[in-house]
């Protein structure tokens, strides 16, 4: 662009609603999860003290909140890792079979549009120890699965509900990258030959690594955030702690245990960890969203 | 097709069916499960296949136990409301701040640029605690301006326009100018319309993202005039005395979920562009 | 009467670069003016200048003597032929034709009487409806010619109009510019690189290089008499043979009768200019100026021979003679050259101005 209006207070005013709204609603919280990570309150409001960075020294000596670590480490890894690999081998079968991709990819997307809650609750039900068809045929099979009590049955459960919604997502994004390599280079490899296994690993999955890198950000993020709605509807953290992820204990710390100084200094925490992953996210787009 | 390899090809259509089962098997269940009667649980599994309960379950939640259906209409609406006042919301004002980002020089652009991005590091599940207490000190708990007001900052839908106008050849402004254009004039008669498609493929993305909220309204809303279909799913599975009525849920669920997937699966192709285009 | 002037009119960004130098021209009413020169040599910001698309830096713009500098481009009452045509492509070719009218308050009647009027000279009737993804190139061209024409403006302004179409339709459409130019009567400022094109529309050429204007003058007399060699080059095709001389005994070496009596007094080296159409072919032993032929072009109405000058060693300059008619020499073979003295054009080596007459 080399042409501008020569407007001087319009564009301000243009501005103006969007900066409102992200200062009220996203600026001043975060300002306040700062300032209160640094005090004490008492859990109906009435006083508070300021305690320094005790709250944060409180948080990095609590094996809860390493337990909540690893659990989103192993949360996130299981869902990125399963969703793209499932994603990946689906999306290379729809290529092989170009004309009916499409028919395809309308019976594959449609997950993306169910709500994570939703999602959590379907699978839920498939896997209720007393009513559910798969814990059942798995009992018969002779493992004893029950949600309610066993943790990492728990933990596999919302893995398997966040990960199905997200690979629609991943599949749409594999199948254009796959579309977009040039059949004149797969057609150079089976020349100089290459078999389809070979081909795929040697030309194919190179090709795609910018797609995989950039989807493994997005699934991470996702898993992060937009999976608090999955493991409330469902486990709610449980049993005991095993499925309470870092985001899902801001929340329960927060609203539930009340100890807002804690669910602060957690907040905090959060904030510096999204800011990193925004950062490599935004080192990748850069070329896109240069300023 | 590079060499003819029938059982390849086979084995390809064998797997994605086999993908489009498994994906498609908890709809499944819960669509059995709707058409059978609520003690039919109790004694074991789901049955695999359709119960005649169908129409007395899907009247009952659509009807309500005492035969008027105000609390599914109230909750279908206030979830209309917000994922339409979401989505509007977050296109008015991206629009308007990626045209005065792109078509105006002034001081402090780049701030505001900075300052619009800085949203995406924000999501509202890590600052959850205090922006609840923002919205409850501006007193919008249990409103409508509270459910949708603080989700319509975007800094995606901001760039995605920013990229689109940036890609307006400044031949079309310079010819509008001299047709006497002015700015607002331009954003109206030439912007909008030129980017229609986007907006449109945008506005499918962000009624899903509407729709599917479950936490913010879950924590603003005490008030059951307020509440959404999505997170009146936690209510259903909290029951005190333990006993789930799971065939409710199942059709609860179900209608909650119908709005978005045929959205999806009607406008296919909007969706896919506004996938493709809010990753840029 | 002048209908625009241009007084020292300048552009320097804020960088520092200066885009155009202080300018002057006073263009008349009904005037075909054509603004040529190579790419980045200023002509399309020096347009955008008076179409008020960039601002002017330095100097006045004056439109039937009314001071403009500070007005917006629609209040100069100019319009704008872009090099992509810029058609708004939502809108059909009736509201592109439209869309200025209707900003300026003019009665809905009155916007489908103009519309149509044009439409019917650029014979665009039919494709009212259409929108502009639907038409082709010629066709988007003549809908943003008539975009222009449809707000009668007192002056209209071309940017490199024609360099999307493909070279059958670009003769075609330059003529029909020219003539609807002549019709309407409307003072014109036109942007080519394309020397052809400057050539056949222009009442007047602005030849500029380098933000600075080279010569302003009707396209005979830029032909005929350029006023620095990179005219003489620029102009004419193929290009003008330039032969570099020192002065010897007051003579430049190269021994041939020039049409100015004393170079000498003037520059100490000279550049010696002759058009490929003014040479002739004269048996070797009438002339010291001989050429060893290294590639012909045969283009049937007439032959084109490259080659290098006789004598010069590995410094020889390239020099073409173009021919009438078809001629066969061998590659490789020498041939005598004459040239007429009225038909040579001497510049100063060092400042490439032209010479004309001792003073």
């Amino acid at each position: 662009m080399s042409v501008y209006f020569p407007q001087k207070w319009l564009p301000y005013g243009l501005l103006l609603p969007q900066l409102l709204v992200t200062a009220v609603f996203f600026l001043w919280p975060a300002g306040q999860a700062v300032e209160q990570a640094f005090y004490q309150e008492d859990a109906f409001g009435l006083s508070r003290d300021f305690v320094g960075l005790d709250n944060f020294i409180a948080l990095f000596q609590s094996a809860e909140y390493f337990a909540a670590l690893g659990t989103t480490l192993v949360f996130s890894v299981s869902v990125a890792g399963l969703g793209l690999v499932l994603a990946l081998l689906l999306a290379v079968m729809a290529d092989r079979v170009l004309r009916a991709a499409m028919v395809y990819q309308t019976l594959l997307i449609w997950p993306y549009a169910v709500a994570p809650a939703l999602a959590g609750v379907l699978w839920w039900v498939l896997f209720d120890p007393s009513i559910g068809p798969l814990a059942l045929a798995l009992q018969t099979l002779g493992v004893d699965w029950n949600h309610y009590l066993n943790g990492d049955q728990a933990m596999l459960l919302v893995v398997i509900a966040a990960t199905w919604k997200q690979i629609s997502y991943n599949f749409l994004f594999f199948l254009a990258g796959l579309q977009a390599i040039p059949r004149s280079l797969i057609e150079a490899a089976a020349i100089d030959g290459a078999g389809p296994a070979k081909r795929f690993f040697d030309i194919v999955l190179p090709l795609l690594s910018p797609t995989t890198f950039f989807l493994l950000v997005v699934n991470v993020v996702y898993a992060f955030f937009d999976t608090f709605a999955v493991i409330d509807a469902t486990t709610q953290g449980g049993p005991g702690q095993s499925t309470t992820t870092m985001v899902y204990k801001v929340y329960k710390d927060g609203f539930v245990g009340l100890d807002l100084g804690s669910s602060a200094a957690q907040s905090v925490v959060l904030m510096v960890v999204v800011g990193l992953m925004t950062i490599i996210q935004f080192r990748y787009i850069e070329r896109k969203v240069q300023y | 097709m590079i060499e003819h390899r029938p059982g390849l090809t086979f084995v390809s259509h064998l797997i994605l069916w086999l993908g489009i089962v498994v994906v498609a098997l908890p709809v499944w269940v819960a669509l059995v499960a709707s058409t059978h009667p609520a003690n039919a649980f109790a004694a074991g599994a789901v049955p695999l296949w359709f119960g005649d309960q169908a129409l007395a379950n899907w009247q009952q939640v659509l009807l309500g136990k005492d035969g008027d259906m105000s609390q599914l209409l109230r909750m279908t609406l206030n979830s209309l409301v917000m994922a339409l006042g979401i989505t509007f919301g977050k296109i008015a004002i991206s629009l308007l701040s990626a045209y005065a980002i792109v078509f105006f020089r002034f001081p402090f652009r780049g701030a505001a640029f900075w300052m619009i991005f800085f949203t995406l590091m924000l999501p509202v599940e890590v600052r959850i605690v205090p922006t609840y207490q923002v919205v409850a000190n501006l007193d919008l708990l249990n409103s409508y301006t509270g459910l949708t007001l603080p989700l319509i900052a975007s800094a995606t839908a901001t760039f995605l326009f920013r990229q689109c106008f940036m890609s307006i050849p400044s031949e079309l402004v310079e010819a509008a100018r001299i047709d006497g254009a002015g700015p607002l004039r331009f954003f109206c008669d030439i912007l909008l319309p030129m980017s229609r498609t986007q907006i449109a493929a945008l506005f499918v993305i962000l009624f899903i993202y509407g729709w599917n909220q479950y936490l913010w309204p879950l924590i603003v809303t005490t008030d059951d005039a307020y509440y959404t279909l999505v997170m009146s799913i936690k209510r259903l599975l909290s029951v005190d005395n333990g006993e789930i009525e799971w065939n409710q849920v199942m059709v609860t669920t179900l209608l909650a979920m119908l709005p978005p997937v045929l959205v999806v699966i009607s406008m296919q192709k909007l969706f896919v562009k506004g996938l493709v285009d809010a990753e840029k | 009467m002048s209908e625009v002037i241009l007084k020292q009119m300048g552009k320097t960004y804020p960088n520092g670069h200066t885009a155009v130098a202080s300018l002057d021209l006073e263009i008349a009413a009904g005037e075909f003016i054509v603004l040529v020169g190579p790419s980045g040599c200023g002509k399309s910001t020096l347009l955008r200048m008076v179409a008020g698309l960039e601002s002017i830096s330095t100097g006045e713009l004056l439109i039937q003597d009314e001071r403009v500098n500070d007005k917006e481009p629609a209040q100069r009452d100019i319009a704008m032929v872009f090099q992509n045509y810029a058609l708004y492509p939502h809108m059909s070719v009736y509201d592109n034709m439209a869309y200025g009218l209707k900003n300026r308050g003019i009665a809905k009647a009155q916007i489908t009487e103009q519309v149509q009027a044009v439409a019917k000279m650029l014979e665009l009737e039919a494709l009212l409806q259409r929108k502009p993804k639907q038409l082709s190139g010629g066709q988007r061209q003549r809908v943003a010619m008539g975009r222009a024409m449809v707000r009668d403006p007192k002056v209209f302004l071309f940017d490199e109009p024609l360099s999307n179409l493909d070279a059958k339709l670009r003769v075609q459409m330059r003529v029909e510019i020219r003539a609807l130019q002549r019709k309407l009567g409307t003072t014109t400022l036109y942007v080519t690189h394309d020397q052809v094109e400057a050539m056949t529309l222009a009442d007047r050429l602005v030849v500029l290089n380098q933000g600075h204007v080279e010569q302003i003058g009707t396209p005979m007399e830029v032909y005929e008499r350029p006023a620095s060699t990179f005219v003489a080059q620029f102009i004419g095709s193929p290009a003008m043979n330039l032969i570099p001389s020192k002065m010897v005994d007051g003579k430049p070496a190269l021994d041939v009768d020039i049409p100015v009596a004393c170079p000498h007094l003037l520059a100490s080296s000279v550049l010696l200019g002759v058009r490929p159409e003014h040479v002739d072919i004269v048996p070797l032993s009438e002339t010291a100026l001989q050429l060893q032929v290294l590639a012909i072009e045969a283009l049937g109405a007439e032959t084109l021979l490259h080659g290098t000058l006789e004598g010069w060693g590995d410094t020889a300059p390239t020099f073409v003679v173009r021919l009438a008619g078809q001629h066969q020499p061998a590659l490789g073979e020498r041939i005598g050259l004459r040239v007429s003295p009225e038909a040579w054009h001497v510049f100063d080596g060092d400042t490439q101005k032209r010479i004309t007459q001792c003073n």
